[in-house]
C-alpha cells in the first residue's frame, strides 16, 4: 500500500535533484545513490493499471502509462543509475549530479509517457541535460564535441517535432501507440527518423562516438545507457515490424565493428560497440514479432549492464592514468588486476560467451530471425556476433591491459568504483546462468520461456549443442585476432566518420559564405556606402565652386597666376568655398559670373 | 630493442605467451571436435555442414579486419586533422 500510487517514477529523480546542491560533502553522494534505489523500489510497487493524466490546452497528457514494457525499462534504468552513482562516488560537483539526475529522470519520463507530447518534452530535456556530462570534462575537445552534440540533437528534435505536429494535425490524437507500416506517411517517417537519430542509427550515428568519448569519467558510464536505449524503447513501442529497421539494424552492427577496429581511443572503441549492439535491438524491432520484441527488451537490459561495466573499467583506467589511447596504454594488468577482471566480465558478456548475460539475450534475437526464415539478417547478426568478440571482447581489454607494457604502474581503481563494477559483473554472470528472473519481467514471458531454455540445466546441458557452436564461433574469432595482430597494430590516428560531412562540409560552407557574401558586402561598402556617398558629398560640397571655376579658370590663366598645385589659386579657391569665407568684392564677382553663365548657356 | 627499465609481468614472459597460444588452439580444436558428439538443430541448410560456426567466425573476422585495414587507408587521419586549420 503506497501513499502516492500514480506518480511518474522519473519525478523521483527530477524533484530529487533540487536538493543536491544543498547537501554537504559525501552526504550528497550517498543521497544520489539512494535516489535511483528508491525509484527502483517504487517502480516495482507500481500497479499495472496506474495512470496519471494532465490537461494541457485541448490535450489530455498521459504522463504515466504502466505496463510490462515500461516497467522492464524502468527497472534497468534505475538499476544502472544506482551503479553509475556508486561508481561516481569520487565526483563532488553538484552540476554533474543534477544534470545526471535530470537526464536519467527525463529518460524515465519518456519510458512511462503514454502520449507523444510528454514524450517529446522530456526527449528534449534529455538532450539538454546530457550535454553537461560531456562539458564537465572541461577540455577544449569536450567543449567542441558538446557543441556539435547539441546541434545534432536539436536537428533530430525538430524532425521529431515536425512529425508529431503532422500526426496530431492528421489524426487529432496524441496517444503514442504502434504505427502501422502499411499506412506509413510523412508524419510517421519523420517521427521514425527522430527516434533513429537518438538510437545512433547509420547514417545519423556519428554524434555518439564524437561526444561520448569526450565525457567525464562518470558521464561516460551514464551516457552509454540512456539516450540510445530510450530510443530503442520508443522504436519498440512505435515501430514494430517496420522492415526498414532490419536493414538499418544490420548496417549498424557491421558499421560498429569496422569503425571499432579502426579506432585507437579505448572509449571510442566502446562508443562504436554501442552502435553495434543497438543494431541488434533495432533489427529485432524490425522483425517485429512478439518474441523478437522481447529479445530487444532483454538485450537492451543486458546491454545496459555490460556496457556500463565496460565504460566503468575504461573510466577507471582514464581516472588513474589520464590516458585513453591504446597507443599510450598497455600492461595495466600488473597494477589494476581487479579493473581488468571486471572489464573482462563485461567484454565476455558483450561477446555472448556462454555463462554470461549476452548469451541468454542476444540468442533470442538471432533465433527469431532464423525462425522467420530471414537468412540474410540471421547471417549478418551471426557475423556481427563474431565481430563483437573481435573489437569489444578482445581488442579493448588486450590493448588496454596487456599488449606492450608501457611501464605504467597506476594504483588500482578506488574501492567504490570496484564495488560498482563488482555489482554489475554479478548481474552479467547471474543473468547468463539463471535468465529466468529476466525472462519473467519481459512482456511475453510465456512465449519466451517456450522458445528459450531458461534453467541452468536446460541451457548448458540439454542445449549443449548451442554452447558448442557459439564457443566455436567465438574461439575462432579470437584466433583470427591473434593471428592478424600485426595488422591491428594501433596508430596515433582518428578515423573519419559521417561527421566529416558536417565538420568539414560546414567549414567549406562557412568559407563559401565568408568569401562569397562578405565579398559582395565589401564591394557594396567600397562602391556604394563609401564611394557613392563620398562622390555625392563632394558634388554638393564643391559643386558651386567648380561651376564658378568654369568661368574663372580662363581668367586666371590669362592673368598668368599659378593655377594648379597645393599653393595654386585653384586649391585656395576651393578651400575658401568649403569654409564659406568670402570677401565682399568676391561676392560681386560671383554674381557677375553667375549672370555671365546664364547669359551664355 | 632497448631493455625496459621496469620488470615485465607474468603475461609478458615468453613462457606464458607460449602457453596461452597452446590454450587458444586447444579450445578451438576441442570445441570443433565436440561438434562430433552433439546433435545440432539447424534452421538453414547452409549451417548444416561440420564446422560451419568455426568457419563463419574465422572468415567473418578475417574479412572484418581486412576491410577495416583497407578502409583505414582512406579514413585514417592524423589526430589534429580537424584542428589543423584553426
Amino acid at each position: 500500500m503506497m501513499l502516492i500510487d500514480n506518480l511518474p517514477p522519473g519525478l523521483i529523480l527530477i524533484l530529487g535533484a533540487i536538493l543536491v546542491p544543498f547537501l554537504p560533502g559525501k552526504v550528497k553522494n550517498c543521497y544520489v545513490i539512494a535516489l535511483p534505489a528508491l525509484a527502483f523500489w517504487y517502480i516495482s510497487q507500481l500497479d499495472m493499471a496506474a495512470s496519471l493524466s494532465l490537461q494541457l490546452a485541448d490535450f489530455e497528457l498521459q504522463t504515466l502509462r504502466v505496463d510490462k514494457w515500461s516497467k522492464a525499462f524502468g527497472y534497468i534504468f534505475t538499476l544502472s543509475a544506482f551503479a553509475a552513482f556508486l561508481y561516481g562516488y569520487y565526483e563532488n560537483r553538484s552540476t554533474q549530479f543534477v544534470s545526471a539526475l535530470l537526464y536519467i529522470g527525463s529518460s524515465l519520463m519518456v519510458v512511462f509517457a503514454g502520449d507523444i507530447i510528454t514524450l517529446y518534452i522530456f526527449w528534449e530535456v534529455m538532450a539538454i541535460t546530457s550535454v553537461n556530462l560531456v562539458l564537465g570534462r572541461k577540455t577544449k575537445k569536450s567543449y567542441q564535441a558538446s557543441f556539435r552534440y547539441v546541434l545534432v540533437h536539436i536537428f533530430g528534435g525538430l524532425v521529431l517535432l515536425a512529425g508529431i505536429i503532422l500526426m496530431i494535425d492528421k489524426t487529432g490524437s496524441i496517444s503514442f501507440d504502434a504505427f502501422d507500416p502499411a499506412k506509413a506517411d510523412m508524419a510517421s517517417w519523420l517521427i521514425l527518423v527522430g527516434f533513429l537519430l537518438n538510437a545512433a542509427a547509420v547514417p545519423m550515428s556519428s554524434w555518439l562516438p564524437d561526444a561520448y568519448p569526450e565525457s567525464t569519467v562518470m558521464g561516460g558510464v551514464i551516457l552509454s545507457a540512456y539516450t540510445s536505449k530510450t530510443a530503442v524503447y520508443t522504436l519498440i513501442r512505435g515501430f514494430p515490424g517496420w522492415d526498414i529497421l532490419i536493414i538499418v539494424g544490420c548496417a549498424m552492427t557491421v558499421y560498429g565493428i569496422i569503425y571499432a577496429l579502426l579506432e585507437n581511443d579505448m572509449r571510442r572503441i566502446l562508443a562504436y560497440s554501442i552502435i553495434n549492439q543497438v543494431g541488434f535491438m533495432v533489427c529485432a524491432v524490425g522483425i517485429g514479432t512478439p518474441l523478437a520484441l522481447c529479445g530487444a527488451v532483454a538485450h537492451a537490459y543486458c546491454h545496459i549492464i555490460y556496457k556500463a561495466l565496460l565504460w566503468m573499467s575504461a573510466g577507471a583506467v582514464l581516472y588513474r592514468t589520464g590516458k585513453s589511447k591504446c597507443t599510450e596504454l598497455g600492461g595495466l594488468y600488473n597494477t589494476m588486476p581487479l579493473t581488468l577482471i571486471f572489464g573482462c566480465v563485461g567484454a565476455l558478456a558483450i561477446s555472448s560467451v556462454p555463462l554470461t548475460s549476452g548469451f541468454t539475450s542476444k540468442t533470442i534475437i538471432i533465433l527469431e530471425a532464423a525462425n522467420n526464415h530471414m537468412f540474410w539478417a540471421w547471417l549478418v547478426l551471426e557475423i556481427a556476433s563474431a565481430g563483437v568478440f573481435l573489437h569489444a571482447g578482445i581488442k579493448f581489454p588486450y590493448f588496454v591491459f596487456f599488449a606492450k607494457d608501457k611501464g605504467l604502474r597506476p594504483p588500482e581503481a578506488p574501492k567504490t568504483m570496484l564495488a560498482a563494477m563488482a555489482f554489475l559483473s554479478f548481474f552479467c554472470i547471474y543473468l547468463g546462468m539463471f535468465p529466468e528472473r529476466l525472462y519473467n519481467i519481459l512482456p511475453h514471458t510465456e512465449l519466451v520461456k517456450q522458445a528459450m531454455p531458461y534453467t541452468f540445466y536446460d541451457i548448458y546441458v540439454h542445449h549443449f549443442a548451442h554452447v558448442v557452436t557459439q564457443t566455436q564461433l567465438l574461439a575462432f574469432s579470437g584466433l583470427v585476432f591473434f593471428l592478424f595482430l600485426p595488422l591491428l597494430k594501433r596508430t596515433n590516428t582518428i578515423a573519419l566518420d559521417i561527421d566529416w560531412w558536417y565538420r568539414k562540409g560546414f567549414a567549406v560552407l562557412y568559407l563559401l559564405i565568408d568569401k562569397g557574401l562578405n565579398n559582395i558586402n565589401d564591394w557594396a561598402n567600397r562602391n556604394i556606402a563609401i564611394g557613392l556617398t563620398g562622390k555625392c558629398s563632394d558634388f554638393f560640397k564643391d559643386g558651386p565652386a567648380r561651376l564658378c571655376m568654369i568661368v574663372l579658370k580662363p581668367v586666371w590663366e590669362l592673368s598668368g597666376a599659378q593655377v594648379e598645385g597645393s599653393e595654386g589659386i585653384k586649391a585656395r579657391f576651393l578651400k575658401k568655398f568649403r569654409v564659406s569665407y568670402f570677401s565682399i568684392g568676391s561676392t560681386a564677382i560671383f554674381t557677375l559670373a553667375m549672370l555671365l553663365f546664364f547669359f551664355f548657356y | 630493442m632497448p631493455e625496459p627499465d621496469f620488470k615485465l609481468g607474468y603475461f609478458d614472459q615468453p613462457k606464458t605467451k607460449k602457453m596461452l597460444w597452446v590454450l587458444l588452439w586447444g579450445v578451438c580444436i576441442l570445441f570443433l571436435l565436440l561438434e562430433l558428439v552433439v546433435h545440432r538443430h539447424n534452421h538453414f541448410e547452409a549451417e548444416g555442414f561440420f564446422g560451419f560456426y568455426a568457419l563463419l567466425g574465422f572468415a567473418a573476422c578475417s574479412c572484418c579486419i581486412l576491410i577495416a585495414k583497407g578502409l583505414g587507408l582512406f579514413l585514417k587521419k592524423g589526430e589534429d586533422y580537424y584542428d589543423a586549420d584553426r
